[in-house]
């Protein structure tokens, strides 16, 4: 009488399911990953005193943007490129220049990052942005028409 | 004189599939490195642009979405929506009083009108916020 058979197999460890697994949380960590953005243009920082002008609007180029494509640098119509330059002529003037962009509330959002991007590239250090009410506050001391 | 043995036939074909889960494990360990549980979750295609700088982790979100809802959240809370947009104020004034170098992060659609954003900026600046962002994409770069 024989209780064992002979021919024995070798032990194992079944490992053909751990793939699935592991695939499975892959796919799970995949859908929830959200590629975050973390990067962006950020704002010089005020001065310490909120409620002093930072930009004499004066001496100022002033950027005023009423469209897609459509820019009036200080009053006169250009294109982004032309803005470009007229900007870096004035830097290389002053480098402390302030620049002030005006965006009209119907433009595209990114129209005014383009313009903000520009400005960034040719390093200018003084870029404003003031809100609609901060440019009807500037309008009574007749900066703006 | 035996050309073949007899003992081969007996083998079993198998694919090895043993470092199939190594490399599994591998590939689960980068996305969960990767990953970030951000807790502003809107998504919103943001503007493009070129001079890209980092921003602070902590920093709490403002979003507009394309369809002009505003979201808020302080960077730890989940976001919430916003009713209107004085609500902002308030929650922007607190969060300055607590920590006055909060970072704010403005993460709009590209095309939403400038005016929301205007908007938004407002309530940042009147209730104290100093430092302010405005979250982009990276522009690819234009050939010639």
């Amino acid at each position: 009488m024989k209780f064992r058979s002979r021919l024995q197999r070798a032990p194992e460890v079944p490992t053909s399911s751990m793939a699935d697994i592991a695939f499975l949380l892959i796919i799970f960590f995949m859908l929830t990953a959200v590629f975050t953005s973390n990067r962006g243009l950020q704002f010089a920082f005020p001065k310490e005193d909120p409620t002093r002008l930072d930009v004499q609007p004066e001496e100022a180029v002033h950027i005023k943007i009423t469209g897609e494509q459509q820019y009036l640098v200080d009053k006169t119509p250009m294109s982004l490129g032309s803005l470009a330059g007229y900007v870096e002529a004035k830097m290389g003037q002053n480098p402390n220049k302030p620049v002030i962009i005006q965006t009209q509330g119907h433009v595209p959002y990114r129209v005014m990052i383009e313009v903000f991007d520009v400005l960034r590239q040719l390093e200018v250090k003084n870029i404003s942005v003031p809100t609609e009410s901060e440019v009807e506050r500037w309008k009574t001391f007749g900066v703006f028409e | 004189m035996k050309l073949r043995r007899e003992k081969s036939a007996a083998l079993v074909p198998r694919i090895p599939t043993a470092s199939m889960a190594d490399i599994a494990f591998l590939l689960i360990i980068f996305f969960m490195l990767t990953t970030s549980f951000s807790p502003e979750r809107t998504s919103v295609s943001l503007p493009e642009s070129e001079i890209r700088t980092e921003v602070s982790k902590d920093a709490a979100i403002v979003a507009i979405s394309s369809q002009g809802e505003i979201s808020f959240t302080d960077g730890d809370q989940p976001a919430f929506p916003l009713v209107n947009i004085a609500e902002l104020g308030q929650y922007v004034k607190t969060l300055v009083a607590a920590i006055p170098r909060k970072e704010f992060l403005i993460k709009a659609d590209r095309d939403v009108r400038y005016e929301l954003v205007d908007g938004v900026l407002e309530q940042l600046r009147t209730n104290g916020a100093r430092r302010i962002g405005l979250l982009t994409e990276r522009k690819p770069k234009e050939s010639g």
